[in-house]
């Protein structure tokens, strides 16, 4: 298992790094210069670059369809480079809004002529890190150290307030970087990469190589528990991968004052802060239980799947016995329906095939059996929500109860007064 | 006098509008059914049955996924100006039904006299929940909608159509009736055939991107043993992926099928672990060059699978 899983993940791996590498680095830059969502609409401008050549007969993976993506985000980097000037105006942020607004919904309208580009932009924007493979590594890589090699050499420049010129040095290198990267890994895992490890190196860090240092690590670190996760826990690798970075960047900002402020001061409002949102958590249930008994109840049915047993606080016997029953009729019907489609998706390879009668047959129980399940589905909520409608009252008494006992109040201080 | 020339001009003013009439009856009686559907494979049928005396227009451009299909202004406009409306049914455009509301015309609405839903009838396969979208005490439930990819299953569909053509206009019953016959006749004998061509790949296991063609799959008794997009829009996880190509080369997988809408990267990928072949096939009316009608369609499937096996 372990090593089919390194086996499998290490070309994302290797990806992955060479990713956080020059985002961690652009991150930084982007951060400072306050133009977070810059790659979103630098990359919306090279899928409409894409669309324009997919449009004039291209193939998706062609040089010219490249070239036409290059040649959009290099304007785009010259219309980026003005905007700093405009600023003082209008925020930059909002200039950098409309310019992705302006670019998605135009692919959009071109798409609609040439309707088979639809999957392509999509593709563009999507990707899979999942999928990347060496010969890609092997294509960006060059790419990425004579870009960190150009920008190492033009740091004095880059970093200060700069020119035109040098704006439009800067959104053009970025919109090359993005332009690949977002075909490889997708928008939302190449905004983690650009702004999360970045935002980690800024918090802890204060000159750029420690930040860069600090953000490659943690970077690399976290892409390697996103993809360890995604294989253990069978989930889509990009979406895991973001949903790890984002849990980082939540640990280290509440390590923050912990490592750099008053430690016993940030340990003790962290726990006042985890102790008043579970409070406002059981109060709100309690509210929820007290009006509406038969609605969803998020708390209960989340402590209920967790440990099943809890539903025998309230349900009675005779309730308990239907609940259970309509549970193993319910899960009977699936099985059964399952072992009808199993049935006929072997006879349409093996054996005598089935005629149109014998599987209107199969699809008109599949329907009964469906209706059956969800009846039995039916019966189970019922039972539920009766027995809750019975005991709201002092089942919301009892999550008020823990809701004050939970809570931070000082109730030796408020006695005292009193 | 007065009277006698009011007389004779009312006489004049109605001849001319019996005149009128006159001239404008055969042009009534020759204006084509203008029937809208949602796919382009309904539109084909559709021509197929209607032949000249219908006016066939799809909602869904070729190779466009017709499950995600944002309607347009001018559908709207469509729809109003439709006699006969024909859509694919179980959950397949589920968009439409926004659509009619929008419409305002209860006769192409469901249970409209004007209303086709050309899964009626059709043995359905996978069902596996109930339907998500509104019932009207036929809810197909949620089956796989690719239905049409059984050229046998063309019987049933022409026959709605045909049913409601006919009941709008009676007149032409016999034209509708008699173009259906010698269509379902041309299928059987290219049904023959396909079948003769694609008999090598009888039982040899194929991977698809999505999963559209258990029906194909059912008439021409072919294997598809797995499916690189498990749940439509989410991308595989690694143990997935690697479950796929660990089955792939258990198996002797050499042929991975996708459609052009289909994300090219991922089945290259698959195909570049286990060595085998993606062929790219039309799901549709129009999504490949020369799948110009429903006949042509699976011309263009069996031949590209056919070389395929060949290789």
């Amino acid at each position: 298992m372990m090593i089919e899983a390194i086996q499998f993940l290490w070309p994302s791996f290797v990806m992955a790094v060479c990713l956080v590498g020059i985002h961690a680095y652009f991150g930084i830059m982007v951060l400072a210069r306050k133009v977070i969502f810059v790659d979103l609409a630098l990359a919306q401008i090279a899928a409409l670059g894409a669309t324009v050549a997919f449009m004039l007969g291209h193939p998706a993976q062609s040089m010219a369809t490249y070239g036409y993506s290059l040649a959009c985000t290099l304007i785009a980097a010259v219309l980026l480079a003005f905007t700093r000037a405009w600023a003082a105006r209008v925020p930059q942020e909002a200039l950098i809004g409309v310019v992705y607004v302006v670019a998605a919904a135009t692919a959009i309208l071109l798409i609609d002529r040439a309707p088979q580009g639809a999957e392509h932009l999509k593709q563009i924007l999507t990707g899979n890190i999942l999928t990347s493979s060496l010969n890609e590594v092997a294509v960006i890589v060059p790419l990425y150290v004579a870009i960190g090699l150009l920008h190492w050499l033009l740091r004095r420049r880059l970093m200060g307030s700069g020119s035109l010129v040098w704006e439009f040095v800067f959104y053009a290198t970025f919109g090359v970087v993005v332009t690949s990267s977002v075909a490889i890994a997708g928008v939302l895992l190449v905004f983690s990469f650009l702004i999360i490890p970045a935002a980690i190196g800024v918090m802890f860090a204060h000159s750029l190589p420690r930040q860069l240092a600090l953000g490659w690590l943690i970077g690399i670190f976290v892409s390697a528990m996103g993809l360890a996760v995604s294989f253990v826990f069978d989930l889509p690798t990009g979406a895991a991968m973001v949903c790890a970075f984002g849990t980082s960047l939540a640990l280290a900002g509440a390590l923050y004052p912990v490592l750099r402020g008053d430690r016993r001061w940030a340990i003790r409002s962290t726990v006042a802060t985890v102790r008043w949102i579970s409070a406002a958590i059981l109060a709100g249930s309690a509210l929820q239980f007290a009006v509406a008994p038969r609605a969803d109840q998020p708390l209960i049915d989340v402590a209920e799947y967790a440990v099943p047993a809890l539903r025998t606080l309230y349900l009675t016997r005779a309730e308990a016995t239907t609940f259970a029953d309509a549970g193993e009729h319910a899960e009977r019907y699936r099985k059964e329906a399952e072992q009808l489609n199993e049935r006929e998706r072997r006879s349409r390879t093996g054996g005598q095939v089935l005629d149109d009668y014998s599987v209107a047959r199969i699809s008109s129980f599949l329907k009964s059996y469906g209706e059956m399940r969800k009846g039995e589905q039916f019966v189970m909520a019922e039972v539920r929500m009766r027995a809750r409608e019975r005991i709201r009252w002092g089942a919301s008494l009892g999550l008020l109860t823990a809701a004050l006992l939970v809570a931070p109040i000082p109730w030796r201080r408020l006695s005292r007064r009193s | 006098m007065c009277g006698l020339a009011l007389f004779s001009d009312m006489t004049q003013r109605s001849a001319l509008i019996v005149a009128l009439f006159a001239l404008a009856a055969p042009s009534f009686a020759q204006e084509r059914v203008s029937v809208v559907t949602t796919t382009t494979d309904l539109r084909s049928l559709t021509e197929a049955v209607g032949g000249d005396r219908v006016e066939a227009v799809s909602i869904v451009p070729p190779n466009m996924d017709a499950e995600d299909y944002q309607p347009k202004p001018q559908d709207v406009l469509r729809l109003k100006r439709a006699r006969l409306l024909i859509r694919v049914g179980l959950d397949y455009d589920l968009w439409l039904d926004r659509l009619l509301t929008q419409t305002g015309r209860p006769e192409i609405s469901r249970g409209g006299a004007a209303y086709v839903d050309a899964s009626f009838g059709i043995a359905v396969l996978e069902l596996r929940g109930m339907s998500v979208g509104p019932g009207d005490g036929h809810a197909h439930g949620s089956g796989n909608p690719h239905y049409w990819l059984d050229p046998k299953n063309a019987e049933t569909i022409t026959a709605n159509i045909a049913e409601a053509l006919e009941r709008i206009d009676p007149a032409n019953a016999p034209t509708y009736e008699a173009n259906r016959q010698a269509f379902l006749a041309r299928l059987e004998s290219k049904l023959q055939e396909w079948k003769m061509k694609l008999g090598s790949l009888q039982g040899v296991p194929i991977v698809a991107y999505h999963n559209s063609w258990p029906y194909f799959a059912r008439r021409f008794r072919l294997d598809f043993v797995s499916f690189i997009e498990m749940k439509p829009g989410v991308p595989p996880s690694p143990s997935q992926l690697a479950t796929i190509i660990r089955d792939m080369r258990a198996r002797g997988v050499h042929i991975i099928v996708r459609e052009q809408q289909e994300p090219e990267r991922d089945a290259l990928f698959v195909a570049s672990k286990t060595g085998a072949q993606v062929v790219t096939l039309a799901a549709s009316v129009g999504a490949l060059p020369r799948a110009d009608d429903y006949i042509s369609l699976f011309d263009v499937n069996v031949e590209k699978l056919a070389s395929t096996a060949g290789k």
